[in-house]
């Protein structure tokens, strides 16, 4: 099944992020999807266009054509208005006004309509297992888009970019789509990227459509820098030396060093197993247990843990063991 | 105005771009790219710098082919010695 221009973008916008909180990161995708509904209606010629204005009047909402997922990110741009008269980056720049209300409602459109069609869904993040969190009462998920159409999209999008020729109306707008939602950098290699920023070059002299939408900015310096400096941390801290400093101060990365508490104090190893699948479970995780012994190994959603035996150390001392995820060096 | 073609329109082309290729097959564009530069893929290409234009039923009958020799177990350069003797 081939998905809309924004909802492709969307697959590779909430892919990893949080669904039940409006985290920083999640803030930046949420603009850039609701910027990627103006442009899909601009190529679906949406508009009514008069020179270089586009214009858009409550009205036209009503047209079976648009998707509910358009009509929020209209809606919300029109305000109180009955008509709105722009030119396209002017409209692109709009969306940077969005209250957190506003792009909650965009997030839970676009993810139902990504939902329906069973291309998206929301998985339990594993560290809702951890002590802490546990304890505190904080429930976490992410979303998780369907791999096969995840690497289709992002597939078909790297060959367009790299590869000579022309491209497309699509692949502009998505390539600054992902510039501006900072998700360039988890699709092409360092190296690539220069390739990249020499397309963006070429296709900025050559075509009229880019000329108008490349200089459009839409993001916010510090949410980039939160989003940048989380990817970071985390690339650094799955690196094998990153690990070992995690696995004395988890403090660091939390997500990469997962504590569960054990039962009994003293426990064997059977009872940490034990206890580790039933909070898995509890959890809703897949997992397969590979290999048991003093230190377990263990595949959770598709990632292969090591289970160590470990305390922590608070008031008194809790028993447990810590997730770190398996080197597979 | 050069907009992306319709998985119809494709569907419907003798010759499609990588980017296509990849779109109908669902393999990664490095995959395509290192078959296309190993000789295992049929093109056509103009003029160098030019876009390589992929036959299209041609190009995914030895995509299919490919990938059922790899699940056979076989290694690329023995891939590459069957196809060409074909």
């Amino acid at each position: 099944m081939e998905l809309s221009f924004a909802q492709n973008f969307s697959l590779i916008a909430l892919n990893a992020q949080d669904s039940l909180h409006l985290t920083t990161a999640k803030k930046v995708s949420l603009r850039c999807m609701a910027a990627a509904a103006i442009c899909e209606l601009y190529l679906d010629h949406g508009f009514t266009i008069k020179e270089d204005v586009l214009t858009l009047a409550r009205q036209d909402l009503e047209q079976s054509t648009t998707t509910l997922y358009q009509e929020t990110v209209l809606k919300a741009l029109l305000g109180k208005n009955e008509n709105l008269s722009d030119t396209l980056p002017h409209y692109l720049t709009h969306v940077t006004k969005l209250s957190n209300k506003d792009l909650k409602e965009v997030e839970l459109t676009f993810a139902d309509s990504l939902k329906e069609i069973d291309e998206l869904e929301e998985i339990p993040n594993l560290l809702g297992c951890d002590l802490e969190f546990k304890t505190a009462g904080i429930s976490m998920k992410e979303y998780r888009s369907n791999a096969e159409l995840f690497t289709k999209v992002t597939e078909s999008l790297r060959a367009e970019i790299l590869e000579e020729g022309t491209m497309t109306d699509e692949s502009i707008l998505m390539l600054w789509l992902l510039r501006e939602s900072g998700c360039l950098y988890d699709i092409f290699s360092k190296e690539e990227l220069k390739r990249v920023i020499e397309r963006m070059n070429e296709v900025f002299e050559s075509n009229s459509l880019a000329k108008l939408v490349l200089p459009v900015i839409i993001h916010k310096s510090i949410e980039m820098s939160v989003k940048n400096l989380l990817t970071i941390k985390r690339q650094v801290m799955s690196t094998p030396i990153g690990t070992g400093i995690n696995f004395t101060f988890p403090v660091f990365e939390r997500s990469q060093s997962i504590f569960i508490d054990t039962e009994a104090l003293f426990s064997n190893k059977e009872d940490r197993l034990r206890d580790v699948i039933a909070r898995l479970e509890e959890n809703g995780h897949t997992f397969t247990v590979i290999h048991e012994g003093e230190v377990p190994v263990i595949k959770i959603d598709n990632f292969l843990y090591e289970a160590i035996p470990t305390a922590m150390q608070y008031r008194f001392s809790v028993q447990g063991v810590r997730l770190r995820k398996y080197p597979l060096y | 105005m050069s907009r992306q073609r319709t998985m119809e329109k494709i569907l419907a082309s003798e010759y499609v771009s990588i980017g296509e290729l990849v779109r109908l097959t669902g393999c990664r564009y490095s995959t395509l790219k290192f078959y296309t530069e190993e000789g295992m893929l049929p093109f056509e290409q103009e003029e160098e710098n030019l876009t390589r234009r992929f036959p299209r039923e041609k190009a995914i009958a030895k995509i299919k082919e490919v990938q059922d020799l790899k699940k056979g177990g076989l290694s690329i350069s023995e891939i590459k010695n069957i196809l060409s003797l074909w």
